[in-house]
């Protein structure tokens, strides 16, 4: 007999191979060509002052869901209700600005509206799950019922009561309410202050004359974009969008309570095997219940932080979110059969997504349809590389 | 035996519907012994595992614990009475951790349900070595480990959360030639401890041969045999284990097509 053991055969990795070897890898060098090429085919201009907020607030945007969505899937199931639970969420909210809360009991202010509205989509969460972890069906076809439901609900109830499928014009609230502002505001407005204290600094002395020709001009303002100045030489943006704030809340909670805490054990169990799961004790009907209720209300700051950013609902709202919110996460490393992934690759996912479905605004030749074939094909080359990663871990020596 | 019995089933008897499954089955099992429990396909082996850890409630008979009676009325009873029951497909979730797997569903937690990682790892890590797995990466994935290791996890697993009686439901029947030597090794250990009762379900005849102290043979929902190594002699198992049918009526069974 020699002294060999079975654990001699697992090579022990330094902190490059592991690093290397990371579910989150294939996420992070997607993520870095698609930056490096934004930011070359844009001229740059992807990243300057207005161009980092515009895409910092989609990608916080698709995070939301994402990380939702991501939780679910870890546990073994899909949520296909999203998007509907979106609109829902945005009507609920809009239609009470508009013409008050329910039953007569007067004026809604923005946080009772959420408020209400929140009740109602934890509830519709509770009762997919439910209804899931019941019936023992698939959550595709239920939360597809559910996306009928839901769609057809929310226009019902616009023209019900709006007899029309939007609600437009309402009145900032913003001004007036704390809550709304941190919904539909601007959050880290320090970080643009600073850009442009020390932008005005590098432009000291430049100014506007009229000798110069537009395409100076043009070049002038440009770069003054880079240092966050305005053609009124003026301070040009002042803050991100305040879903930025909700993003790194909603995915540093998820990640937090993932790598950390027992609740996050019994996600990965019920997601990879739940009768072993059940075996040992981990609660798996609660732990799935719980993950809709958590997406539905990912769902609903997503729709709040909408509406109150532009004082305005309709019932298309959500169109196709939650397919993009599962394609981020499948990006992002998330197994498709559950038990397996991370929330920081989630994060390159939705960084990745958020980059592309903007890009039209920056490469003005560029077709926005490019959008979802470039979706498409990393979606199915990240379900290739999960796969793989999941034959590794699973393959057994 | 000299050993006093930790367990004790008397008269069980199980009936689903019009079918016997059990009929008047007595066990005795006792701390520091290996109790090997043989039996053909449908013998009423897995019947009867799942009446002692908790999943199906006799018909009739008994069964004492520490010289108490008890009833167990869901595999939470067992377990609290000091029965672990370790299954084929060994309830272990391959992406997991070692030590995930370990603590799952009673993780060492702090306020908030936040676990105590670093305790978890080390626990896992001493309590698998105790019988037989130096593990070297807690973090390691299940699903990169052999199948005996698997077994073993399981089994240290069931030890450290109190289990003084062991249920291992063939054990050694999805492994290769050497891990089933790894798991026979792992079951020596645990015996030696000598305050776990070990019943080790098993198809294989040599394998009960090497570690087993007492057997006890189903077929067709009863026992037809029981004692100790001494007490039986080695032709005797072999046929016991053939559901008392003579190696040689098989011969000329065989011989007749």
């Amino acid at each position: 007999m020699t002294d060999r053991s079975e654990s001699d055969r697992l090579q022990q990795e330094n902190w490059f191979q592991r690093t290397v070897r990371r579910p989150e890898i294939g996420a992070f060098i997607v993520m870095m060509i698609i930056i490096v090429a934004l930011a070359m085919a844009s001229g740059g201009k992807a990243f300057n002052a207005l161009g980092l907020k515009n895409n910092v607030a989609i990608i916080a945007q698709l995070g939301i869901i994402a990380t939702g969505a991501a939780l679910l899937m870890i546990a073994g199931e899909f949520d296909l209700s999203i998007g509907p639970m979106i609109a829902f969420a945005g009507m609920s909210i809009a239609i009470m600005l508009k013409w008050g809360l329910p039953f007569g009991l007067g004026e809604a202010t923005p946080f009772l509206a959420f408020l209400i509205t929140l009740v109602m989509t934890l509830a519709f969460g509770w009762l997919i799950g439910t209804i899931v972890v019941k019936s023992g069906l698939s959550s595709f076809i239920v939360t597809l019922a559910f996306w009928f439901f839901l769609r057809g609900l929310t226009e019902v109830c616009f023209r019900l009561i709006n007899q029309n499928t939007n609600v437009s014009g309402l009145p900032d609230f913003k001004k007036e309410s704390w809550f709304a502002e941190q919904m539909g505001g601007e959050v880290f407005g320090w970080f643009f202050d600073a850009w442009y204290w020390v932008g005005n600094k590098i432009a000291a002395g430049i100014e506007f004359t009229s000798d110069m020709t537009k395409s100076e001009k043009i070049d002038l303002i440009n770069y003054l974009s880079f240092l966050n100045i305005n053609r009124k030489m003026e301070q040009w943006v002042t803050g991100f969008d305040a879903r930025l704030l909700w993003f790194i809340i909603i995915a540093g909670a998820a990640w937090y309570v993932l790598a950390r805490t027992q609740l996050g054990s019994w996600i990965y169990a019920t997601g990879d095997n739940k009768e072993s799961a059940r075996a040992n004790g981990v609660p798996v009907n609660r732990v799935k219940v719980g993950l809709f209720m958590f997406s539905a209300f990912c769902a609903t700051i997503f729709a709040s932080c909408q509406v109150f950013d532009t004082n305005s609902s309709d019932a298309a709202k959500g169109m196709f979110k939650e397919l993009e919110a599962i394609a981020i996460a499948v990006v992002g490393g998330i197994l498709m059969t559950g038990g397996f992934g991370t929330i920081v690759g989630v994060v390159f996912g939705a960084i990745t997504f958020g980059l592309v479905a903007n890009a039209v605004f920056f490469i003005p030749w560029i077709d926005g349809a490019w959008f979802r074939v470039f979706v498409g094909t990393v979606l199915l080359a990240a379900v290739f590389a999960n796969e793989r990663i999941r034959k590794r871990i699973t393959g057994g020596i | 035996m000299a050993a006093k019995s930790y367990m004790r089933v008397e008269n069980v008897v199980k009936k689903f519907g019009p079918f016997t499954a059990l009929d008047d089955v007595d066990l005795d099992i006792a701390p520091g012994e290996v109790h090997a429990l043989l039996g053909d396909n449908g013998a009423g082996k897995s019947t009867l595992i799942k009446i002692l850890s908790g999943v199906h409630q006799p018909t009739s008979g008994s069964i004492y614990v520490d010289g108490k009676k008890v009833f167990f009325r869901n595999p939470r009873d067992a377990a609290a009475a000091g029965i672990g029951t370790v299954y084929q497909d060994l309830a272990i979730n391959q992406l997991m951790s070692v030590t995930r797997n370990f603590f799952m569903g009673r993780e060492l937690t702090s306020t908030f349900g936040i676990l105590r990682m670093d305790e978890m790892d080390k626990i896992a890590h001493e309590e698998m070595k105790k019988i037989g797995i130096d593990f070297t990466d807690p973090s390691q994935a299940v699903g990169t480990m052999s199948g005996g290791q698997r077994q073993t996890l399981a089994i240290a697993r069931a030890i450290y959360f109190g289990a003084k009686v062991l249920i291992l439901d063939e054990p050694t029947s999805a492994l290769g030639q050497k891990q089933q030597m790894e798991v026979l090794k792992t079951i020596k250990r645990v015996r030696a401890r000598g305050d776990i009762a070990i019943i080790f379900i098993t198809h294989n005849e040599i394998h009960s041969k090497l570690i087993a102290d007492r057997y006890t043979f189903l077929a067709l929902g009863k026992v037809i045999g029981a004692g100790t190594k001494k007490e039986l002699a080695g032709e005797d198992i072999r046929r016991l284990m053939a559901g008392g049918a003579e190696m040689a009526d098989l011969e000329q069974e065989l011989g007749a097509i």
